[in-house]
């Protein structure tokens, strides 16, 4: 058995439900408990799951390509397999795009805490407030999406015995469920995608913002780095850590554009691996951003200090990381088949 | 509207959203540095 993305979807898709559960129990026993520990760490929760929800809704769309296979490119067209239910999966779809917009901004919200919480010797209760609303809404609306995804089949992951029964005729088996039960709450990502491919000005704009989001979060990422590795050193840290949230925007600028992308067309992204490796890399630089967000290591670098060694490394690998990333969206028509 | 204003509204736009609020983040880090004599 060949593992595939489907696979992949099936092991990461309980991450954004379970995690969240436990974040948000963290950081409600932290705000009763008044533990700014356990605040930290269920804010880091949040921003990882934040990050984790990305590759889930991705793979999402691979799944849906390989256990939906239909005749012709037709909005209406079933899919060839009668017992899996078109409908079903655009629904949880759609629900899983609402889930990830919210899950997205609750992440950013979590972030911008734990850089406060850095700066600060108290925590900005606004932030810690808002983080909690939207956690609980965010919570609502992956849990509604889980459930909306529980009835679609995955026959494709089945091995022998299991996989002759689910290849049988149609009439020899049970026939899957033909319409979504749940909350029908979710963005309508067909529409969304035919809007920005059928609009001429639309994937021009989101190329264009794509790339003033890259250059604010790499130019942070550049200044950040050249300081730990030694230039400028006559600038503490602390200075250079108010810039963060600058290459955070950035990043958040691309995280938008760069899902615009992978709604218009997910197929030329879910079967290009330079795509697969660009996304692994964006979820370890985000991992990197981290440390530099909330790290004592480098906080307590003084002008004139020299950065330790793991602070030193962290520079470098950030550097290699976006650099690779940049080097794999630049590769997707030509080392993937996209475009 | 024309299509090429169009899309210098739309690029200039979410880019001033963008400065807008990292200035607003900036302002507040620099209030909290005062208080904090950094």
């Amino acid at each position: 058995m060949n593992l595939n993305l489907a696979h992949l979807h099936l092991l990461i898709n309980h991450f954004p439900t379970i995690g969240f559960i436990v974040g948000l129990g963290l950081f409600a026993f932290a705000l009763i408990g008044r533990s700014d520990e356990l605040k930290r760490a269920s804010l880091v929760i949040f921003v990882g799951i934040a990050l984790m929800t990305i590759p889930t809704y991705m793979t999402g769309s691979a799944a849906q390509e390989m256990i939906c296979v239909v005749a012709q490119k037709s909005p209406n067209a079933p899919c060839a397999n009668p017992n899996v239910s078109r409908a079903v999966i655009e629904t949880h779809r759609d629900a899983a795009l609402l889930a990830l917009v919210f899950m997205e901004i609750t992440g950013a919200a979590a972030w911008l805490g734990l850089w406060q919480y850095r700066r600060s010797s108290r925590p900005s209760n606004p932030t810690l407030l808002t983080v909690l609303l939207l956690a609980i809404v965010t919570l609502a609306v992956v849990s509604n999406a889980a459930n909306l995804g529980g009835p679609i089949r995955h026959p494709e992951i089945l091995s022998g015995p299991d996989a002759a029964a689910a290849t049988q005729p149609a009439g020899a088996q049970t026939a899957g469920p033909q319409t979504a039960t749940g909350v029908r709450l979710g963005l309508d990502s067909g529409g969304l995608g035919k809007f920005i491919l059928g609009v001429p000005w639309m994937w021009p704009v989101c190329e264009t913002l794509h790339f003033i989001g890259l250059s604010l979060l790499m130019g942070v990422v550049l200044v950040i780095d050249l300081r730990m590795l030694g230039v400028m050193r006559n600038v503490s840290f602390a200075t250079l850590h108010r810039l963060l949230p600058w290459g955070i925007l950035g990043f958040a600028v691309n995280v938008l554009t760069g899902m615009m992308f992978f709604i218009a067309a997910p197929e030329q992204y879910t079967q290009n691996g330079a795509f697969h490796w660009k996304i692994a890399f964006v979820l370890i630089a985000g991992a990197n951003a981290l440390y530099f967000t909330m790290f004592d290591e480098t906080w307590t670098l003084e002008p004139g200090e020299e950065a330790p060694l793991t602070a030193k490394f962290a520079a470098v690998s950030a550097f290699f990381l976006w650099a690779a990333i940049m080097y794999c969206g630049s590769m997707l028509p030509f080392l993937g088949n996209a475009f | 509207m024309p299509l090429g204003l169009t899309v210098v509204l739309l690029v200039f736009g979410v880019t001033a959203v963008v400065g807008v609020v990292g200035y607003l983040i900036d302002r507040s880090a620099a209030r909290n540095d005062r208080r904090e004599g950094r």
